[in-house]
């Protein structure tokens, strides 16, 4: 048993990215995409991951993007091409006068269209994800996740959102554990039930406190999702814990948004780069994992559609 | 040849090999050796390079996985220079190593042009593109909007007989048919919609006292008519609106909040000059008709004294009533007038306040 504690070893993430670069590749991406017209946007979203990804690091060694603007061109192209086809389809049955089958398709197409971005935008970011030359990789099925997602929606319905908790919590636990980066496995344990119960104290007591318990109230979600996660290989782990105050969620609220508005958004840069300085700097790694003993396992994806789509209605991945 | 210590990851495990790296400038390669002794050659050509903090990251561009690590900054500012003066560092790679100052400058100037784009660039060429919209379209939005209008309100026909009949007296200067409605509502209001429906409520013209405020009022409508300000302020807000988003493209809840501010106030400054406009060319529009162009003042004194209770919609836009009083006032002094008094407007003003 000693001899197991010992073994512990504490892992450092940290980011190190400045305002001022990310500023100026902001400054370059936005003035790209307005000369073309929004054309660039699939270079200019390559280029600021590559920035946020090369500017994390794990034990002194940096994560990379590997996505390159044409590959997220072309998925931009298909995505277009899918978004017309669904409005296209709504609008020759909105000029049949099919207006019932017109709203039930495009509530279905709405509804039908989040699994599959969610699924086609991890395969590819993770595939585009590594570290130490070790790729990452997400193994959901596409049928499964689709199933998965049409049984939880119709909870949520019949039970009136309530059943909203239980359904984020297990779609994380779906895709979470479905991610690996090379033969390390990534897991999620977070429960429906607790994460209902944060969701209805933080709304009561920030009602009561007039907003005040916000803070606390994102520190507890935070908490939750980074420390319900774990890694696992070969019956080894890293677990995380977050050390996330209430005053570090009030910096990343309050300053962040003073300082957009009195910087007319010119700050914005370096609101993201501080932001993320702060949040990996409050996240702990604990385990037994040798980090130098990783295989490559994960193969290649290059199907950039998912990915696309998801900016297209403002999805942010969860990792 | 320069050379540094770095690590090498092959892109098969994670462990990390530490190797000697030598930069061949004559061959235009990066050369070194792993563990197994196999001699690796990285073309420049065919690598590509992440420079973040003080660390220098190579890759092949055909094996993205395997990479090169240094931190030797000496290494470092060589192999950049070396790229620099070969030609492999591209403009990209420049452009974000740029000083903050420059930075500054470039973005002081780029927010200088949008603002100008949006103030006057744009403004303009969307007033232009209306001269392209066939006059057909305003018909068809402002048909649609009234026959909504006058589902959900009563229209006194009496009343709007005689006020056509009082418009028809007059030399209106339109290019396109106007027909009036009286629509009965105690609220103190008028307006005019694209395809050249004017709205006057009965409860505007129960304020009135003389016809020449009756004059003064279809000027200023007509005007809107005339010049096809809903037109013109549709595009502006459309093309506004889009310049909007492609310029705040993909950024967050603020700028939304900025920008949607923007554009309302930009509306807002707009509409008036528009109302000017109207004040303006209604106030010729009289004068041209021998109407005695104090109508229109002694109009907008009664309004605004009833605008303590009730803002009337269609000089809300521009609640400096006194200042519109006051420019109109400046331009019937400048303006040679003959008033003649019209019996027969005059008539058709007490027949308009009396039928029912």
């Amino acid at each position: 048993m000693d001899n197991e504690i010992s073994d512990l070893k504490n892992y450092k993430l940290s980011f190190d990215g400045k305002g001022g670069t990310f500023f100026g590749i902001v400054l370059v991406n936005w003035l790209l995409t307005i000369v073309t017209l929004g054309f660039y946007h699939p270079w200019a979203k390559a280029k600021q991951l590559k920035f946020m990804y090369s500017s994390t690091s794990l034990d002194g060694d940096r994560f990379a993007f590997n996505g390159t603007g044409k590959e997220m061109f072309k998925g931009y192209i298909k995505a277009l091409a899918f978004f017309v086809l669904i409005f296209g389809v709504f609008f020759l049955l909105i000029t049949l006068e099919q207006f019932y089958v017109a709203a039930i398709f495009f509530y279905f197409a709405l509804i039908a269209i989040f699994p599959l971005i969610i699924h086609g935008s991890y395969r590819y970011r993770m595939s585009r994800t590594s570290w130490r030359g070790i790729r990452f990789g997400y193994r959901g099925d596409r049928n499964e996740l689709f199933s998965n997602y049409f049984k939880w929606i119709f909870f949520s319905i019949i039970t009136l959102g309530i059943y909203g908790s239980w359904m984020e919590m297990k779609m994380r636990k779906y895709i979470i554990g479905n991610v690996r980066a090379g033969d390390v496995e990534f897991n999620y344990t977070g429960k429906g039930l607790e994460y209902f119960l944060i969701g209805l104290k933080g709304l009561v007591l920030t009602i009561i406190t007039l907003g005040i318990y916000s803070f606390w109230f994102y520190k507890k979600l935070f908490a939750y999702y980074i420390e319900n996660m774990y890694l696992q290989k070969n019956g080894k782990v890293i677990k995380f814990k977050s050390t996330l105050t209430a005053g570090d969620t009030f910096s990343l609220i309050v300053v962040n948004y003073l300082i957009v508005l009195f910087t007319l958004g010119i700050g914005y840069a370096w609101v993201v780069t501080r932001s993320m300085k702060l949040i990996f700097s409050k996240i702990e790694m604990e385990g037994d994992i040798e980090l130098d003993s990783i295989q490559q396992t994960e193969a290649d994806y290059n199907d950039a559609t998912g990915e696309d789509m998801s900016s297209f209605f403002n999805i942010d991945l969860v990792i | 040849m320069l050379h540094t210590a770095a690590i090498y990851f092959d892109g098969i495990s994670s462990v990390p090999q530490p190797i000697e790296l030598t930069l061949d400038e004559l061959q235009g390669q990066l050369v070194f050796r792993t563990s197994n002794a196999i001699a690796n050659k990285w073309n420049i050509e065919a690598i590509t390079f992440e420079h973040i903090g003080n660390t220098l990251e190579v890759r092949q561009t055909d094996n993205i996985l395997a990479l090169i690590k240094t931190e030797n900054a000496d290494f470092i500012s060589n192999f950049l220079n070396y790229l620099n003066k070969s030609g492999h560092l591209g403009w990209y790679h420049k452009f974000t190593h740029l000083s903050m100052r420059t930075y500054l400058i470039l973005a002081a100037i780029l927010v200088g042009l949008i603002i100008v784009s949006y103030l006057v660039i744009i403004p303009w060429m969307a007033e232009k593109a209306v001269s392209v919209i066939p006059r057909s379209y305003d018909s068809s939005i402002g048909q649609k909007y009234y026959e909504q209008f006058t589902d959900e309100n009563s229209v006194d026909s009496a009343k709007t007989e005689a006020l056509n009949e009082f418009a028809r007296q007059l030399n209106l200067n339109n290019e396109s048919d106007i027909r009036f409605s009286v629509v009965r509502s105690s609220t103190i209001n008028a307006f005019a919609l694209p395809d050249g429906h004017i709205v006057v409520f009965t409860g505007l013209i129960d304020l009135m006292k003389n016809y020449d405020e009756l004059a003064g009022l279809i000027g200023h409508e007509v005007t809107h008519v005339n010049n096809r300000h809903s037109m013109k302020m549709l595009c502006r807000d459309i093309s506004g609106s889009i310049f909007v988003a492609i310029v705040f493209n993909n950024s967050n809840g603020i700028s939304t909040l900025i920008s949607n501010n923007a554009q309302r106030l930009q509306s807002l400054s707009y509409s008036c000059r528009f109302e000017q406009e109207a004040d303006e060319e209604g106030t010729k529009l009289m004068i041209q008709n021998h109407i005695n162009p104090l109508g229109m003042t002694r109009l907008f004194t009664r309004l605004k004294s009833e605008e303590k209770f009730i803002v009337p919609a269609f000089i809300s836009t521009h609640p400096l009533t006194t200042d519109r009083i006051e420019a109109i006032n400046k331009l019937i002094h400048q303006l040679p007038h003959k008033n003649i008094k019209n019996p027969t407007l005059e008539e058709l003003f007490i027949e308009i306040k009396n039928k029912s």
